[in-house]
């Protein structure tokens, strides 16, 4: 009973070989489209300008230029760039804890709770996640101002705190990873609901909790629109504000960029601190996103 | 299934209250304020359809929409099919941590997304600096000019939309193969299934609700296509990518044009569009079922 | 079967129920909504300053208040904010660093529509890279009127003439210029003489310089055809009737027209020779092909800092780049040129700060302190156009004398190409650039540019005539 499956494997294993070659060369041609920009962009910030220009794309330039650009940029306005790096720090981090404290327990009653609006709730959510942002601009503009936060952080981080992405992303992962059982037999011990969701969910929900934290982290970072139109001075925009407002310093983007040019490889290095932090937290937050749902849970 | 009973209303409100503040303030009422906009002339009189009709005339709308719809079509047939497939080879690769750092690399790109990459793509696409010189050699582009010619526009988009997108999904697909339960895998291996045959007859079928979220999503923000075309319109200072994308053609509208009804219209437009293809994929994959 | 029944029944209350939620928040959120509108100030069409003659100065005033100055500058212009501030101690400026409006950003004009809408929030004074801010800041009441009574006439007259036009509005004046750039001829002078060529007067005698260099010194060019400013050179100085505007929404179109045809006849033969490049100055195909090989470039005054004397740019030599005025076309009465670019100081009519407002605007534009010693382009102000071309001899870097060169290109910019609310920059890249590069010739292109243009000046809602 025990020799025929061992013998089975081995033969599949041999079969396998071909078709692993296949999908590693796979992997492989991606790994190089996603990859080549960036390393294109590394290293862009070691050259000097006609650098960029006149040598190899994939060259490595000096660790001189490197600190000349470092210095350049760091020139500019007064350590600006790193003021604004802050700021985006800032305005991240607040919301990321807004949107997980309210975006979870959120999503978990979504799926795993019924209760009168649960469905419009989610209609209504994806209704939102739906419209394009162009026009709510202005709306936005008119309430933060109603409420007189124009020019304050809260104008920025509140409306970023509302995430619907991440309390969708709650919804699908406790609706199909969860079991139901666990939750009805803690029911049946007498557990309150939010005791339920303290004690069993919350555990589990690591993955999502890393997940919905990352994206909602990297989706404030990158927003360029909505700190555009909220913040009216340039000490409080975010990285990606200040990098727009770095490339029209560029005289090849703005030919009547004078006295204050930015150099491209001064952009490039601007371009690689704003997306060091999102680097960071990623990997950070990858050995949460790895472990999955601990199968066996419930062992039926 | 047992539901939980009815006691259990009063804590799921307690536990949506914060979100649906939020819901409201910063969703619903822009949203429907957009939407009255829409409805309304710049003199807050209702317009009917009139800022629908109008709008569609303008010169920029048709190509706009034409324009969406081929890029949708290579948009949507690259992420879905390409990021499924992605996801489910790095799951099955035997080296945890190459599969983690390789998941990694693919979303580096995602970290770029926006205004950031505008010198990424200008060095990229220029054959006379770019890294992949012999590549566009080969497909016969000299300049710059000559790649960003408008027949080639859908794809130049798409490949950055995906270049920046894809490492995001694949990383939400690979959490969701992560919960495929182990048995289940291990009984289909042990039956002598091989790659093919449990990707195509259980992790796809698994992913099912994963898959239906990544089309609607995918779907909507392909038809509200802005910072691609955006992007390559400033690196080539206004040569391509300008007026491509309807959004674009709203945001003009709004705030080149002063109409931000018209700017509205647009955008109802494409919330019906997107809402339209939400719903085939929530009825089809049950979406809404809490089970 | 009677459980499923009232399951069923239970299932469509719920879903009922759920409608009537969806619709309650959303009903509730029509009512916030309408609420918010009728009690919003209106929209943003007419207030104050349109209002006609109104009012000190010609405006409805706000009320005064002291308090710092708040002034919006792109980083080139932060030196003058700085110099300001030197110059008067004990003054401080709110400073505020944007982009300019470079580009068509467009940002000004947001943000100043947003803060219309809100009823607070307006800079006092901006400085815009574009010449056009007027043709949208006027009609929304934004800008003030600067020659009725705010600032005095000599300090209006001492402005280069034709500078302030783009200012203007059925005379009165609504910015200030902070500089001109008035198109002239950059060529290599040690190269010419080699070469054997005498500098042209007419654009007869650039063609044939432009013929002969293709044959007999090929990889040389004299042009470029490949900037979005193209048409501002070229057309622009050939009096081609692209972009007449004849009121504050209403512009003529008629570039079919002979003085269009001939210009565009010229740039498609030194095209196709190869002696007019189809590459911008400022892309890195040229900067790696043709670094070395220019040898006419017609360009506005800042050309000159910007691309040659620019590490950024060509980095050429000292000593081999002179300045010489643009060709002529035969049989026009007064000479012509185009220009490309410049820059306008506005001054908020919402402003609560308006003596300090117009002691900023009138020292910035006009101080040889920012503008002759400090400022990079050619200053729109003719005494401080005078100290700034002084300057520039002493750097050495030119081999003949610039001065008189500019300061006459300087009155010779043709009045019939104005500043609308579109920018001809983008129509023409979007229209005819991607022609240019696919290998159409300007001349089969004019009736398409002809209609772009319509389109978009339509859309901005101007009046088109052709």
């Amino acid at each position: 009973m025990t020799a025929a499956p061992r013998l089975q494997p081995r033969r599949r294993r041999a079969s396998r070989a071909p078709g692993q070659a296949v999908a590693g060369l796979v992997l492989l041609a991606f790994l190089v489209f996603f990859v080549l920009p960036v390393v294109w962009l590394l290293l862009a910030a070691t050259k000097t300008d006609p650098q960029l220009v006149h040598d190899n794309p994939l060259s490595f330039g000096s660790w001189h230029a490197l600190r000349a650009n470092w210095d350049a940029l760091t020139g500019f306005q007064g350590d600006t760039i790193l003021l604004w790096l802050r700021n985006s720090a800032v305005y991240a981090f607040l919301s990321l804890v807004i949107t997980l404290a309210l975006g979870i327990p959120a999503g978990y009653a979504l799926a795993m709770m019924e209760f009168r609006g649960r469905h419009a709730l989610l209609v209504l959510t994806l209704v939102v996640m739906l419209m394009p942002a162009t026009t709510l601009v202005v709306p936005l503009f008119l309430e933060v101002n109603e409420v007189h936060l124009i020019g304050t952080l809260w104008s920025v981080v509140l409306p970023y705190s509302f995430y619907p992405f991440g309390v969708y992303l709650t919804y699908i992962y406790f609706s199909t990873a969860l079991p139901r059982d666990l939750l009805a037999a803690a029911r049946i011990d007498g557990c309150t609901e939010f005791g339920a969701f303290r004690r069993i969910a919350l555990p589990l929900a690591a993955p999502v909790i890393a997940l919905v934290g990352f994206f909602s982290f990297v989706a404030n970072w990158t927003n360029f629109f909505l700190p555009y139109v909220m913040l009216p001075s340039s000490s409080q925009y975010p990285a990606q504000v200040g990098i727009a407002l770095l490339v029209t310093d560029v005289p090849q983007f703005n030919p009547t960029a004078g006295s204050a040019s930015v150099l491209r490889p001064e952009l490039a290095l601007a371009t690689l601190l704003a997306i060091t932090p999102v680097l960071l937290v990623f990997l950070f937050a990858q050995r949460y996103l790895i472990s999955g749902l601990l199968a066996g849970a419930t062992k039926e | 299934m047992r539901r939980a009973p009815w006691r259990a209303v009063g804590a799921g409100h307690a536990f949506v209250a914060g979100y649906v503040i939020l819901l409201v303030a910063f969703g619903v009422i822009p949203v429907v304020y957009a939407i009255y906009f829409a409805f309304t002339n710049a003199g807050n009189t209702f317009a009917g359809l009139s800022n629908f009709t109008q709008s569609a005339q303008d010169f920029r709308y048709v190509p706009a929409f034409e324009h969406i719809g081929a890029y949708l079509l290579i948009w949507l047939a690259a992420l879905v099919v390409l990021v499924t497939s992605l996801a489910i080879v790095l799951h099955q690769m035997s080296v945890r941590r190459l599969s983690t750092l390789v998941r990694f690399l693919y979303y580096v790109p995602g970290a770029l997304a926006g205004a950031a990459s505008v010198l990424v793509w200008l060095f990229m696409l220029d054959p006379t600096v770019s890294p992949a010189a012999s590549l566009l050699h080969l497909l016969g582009y000299g300049t710059f000019g000559d790649v960003i010619q408008p027949g080639h526009l859908a794809i130049l988009f798409a490949m950055i939309a995906f270049w920046t997108g894809a490492g995001g999904w694949i990383v939400v697909m690979y959490g969701a193969l992560n919960n495929i339960p182990h048995d289940i895998m291990e009984a289909a291996r042990i039956d002598g299934a091989g790659a093919w045959r449990i990707a195509r007859y259980i992790q796809i079928p698994m992913l099912r609700k994963w898959i239906a979220y990544m089309v609607i999503l995918a779907f909507a923000t392909g038809a509200q296509l802005f910072v691609e075309p955006e992007l390559i319109s400033e690196a080539s200072l206004g040569v391509a990518g300008r007026d491509y994308s309807p959004n674009q053609v709203a945001y003009d509208f709004a705030f080149q044009n002063n109409n931000v009804n018209y700017a509205a219209a647009i955008s109802v437009e494409l919330l019906v569009i997107s809402l339209v293809v939400a719903a085939v994929f929530v009825t089809r994959s049950r979406f809404f079922d809490a089970s | 079967m009677a459980l499923a029944i009232r399951a069923a029944r239970a299932r469509s209350r719920l879903r009922q129920s759920c409608t009537r939620a969806a619709i309650a928040i959303a009903a509730a959120a029509l009512v916030a909504v309408s609420a918010a509108a009728c009690g919003s100030s209106g929209s943003s069409a007419g207030s104050g300053g349109s209002s006609g003659s109104a009012g000190k100065d010609g405006f409805t005033q706000a009320a005064q208040t002291s308090g710092p100055l708040t002034v919006w500058v792109d980083s080139t212009r932060q030196p003058a904010v700085q110099a300001y501030e030197k110059a008067h101690p004990g003054v401080k400026l709110n400073a505020v660093l944007y982009d300019g409006d470079a580009n068509g950003s467009n940002t000004l004009q947001t943000k100043v529509d947003l803060y219309d809408r809100t009823g607070s929030g307006w800079p006092d004074v901006v400085f815009s890279a574009e010449n056009n801010e007027v043709s949208w800041a006027q009609p929304a009441g934004f800008t003030a009127p600067l020659n009725k009574g705010l600032i005095p006439s000599s300090v209006l007259s001492s402005f280069a003439s034709g500078a302030l036009n783009p200012c203007t509005v059925n005379g009165t004046v609504y910015c200030l210029r902070n500089d001109l750039a008035p198109v002239v001829l950059w060529y290599n002078a040690p190269l010419m003489k080699q070469f054997g060529y005498q500098v042209p007067t007419t654009w007869a005698q650039y063609e044939q310089i432009g013929e002969e260099v293709a044959t007999q010194h090929p990889g040389y060019i004299v042009g470029s055809a490949g900037d979005t400013f193209t048409p501002e050179i070229y057309l622009w100085a050939s009096q081609c009737q692209a972009n007449d505007i004849t009121g504050i929404r209403a512009v003529t179109v008629n570039v079919t027209s002979p003085n269009c045809q001939r210009m565009a006849a010229l740039l498609d033969t030194l095209v196709k020779d190869g002696s007019m490049t189809k590459l911008s100055v400022f892309s890195t195909a040229f900067d790696k092909d043709d670094k070395g090989k220019v040898l006419m470039l017609p360009g506005a005054a800042w050309i000159g800092g910007a691309v040659f004397d620019s590490s950024s740019g060509l980095n050429t030599p000292k000593g081999q780049i002179a300045v010489a005025p643009i060709p002529q076309w035969p049989g026009s009465a007064t000479p012509a040129t185009g220009n490309v670019g410049g820059g306008t100081w506005l001054l908020s009519a919402h402003s609560a700060h308006l003596t300090e407002a117009v002691d900023f605007i009138t020292w910035v534009t006009t101080n040889n302190g920012y503008q002759a010693d400090l400022a990079p382009g050619f200053p729109a102000s003719a005494p401080a156009a005078a100290a700034w071309l002084a300057n520039q001899a002493k750097s050495g870097y030119y081999v003949n004398d610039i001065t008189p060169v500019l300061q006459q290109a300087a009155g010779q910019v043709w009045q019939g190409w104005g500043y609308g609310k579109f920018s001809q920059e983008a129509i023409w890249a979007a229209t005819v650039t991607p022609g240019i590069t696919a290998g159409k010739s300007i001349a089969s292109m004019l009736p398409d540019w002809q209609t772009a243009i319509t389109n978009y000046a339509t859309a901005a809602g101007y009046q088109v005539s052709h």
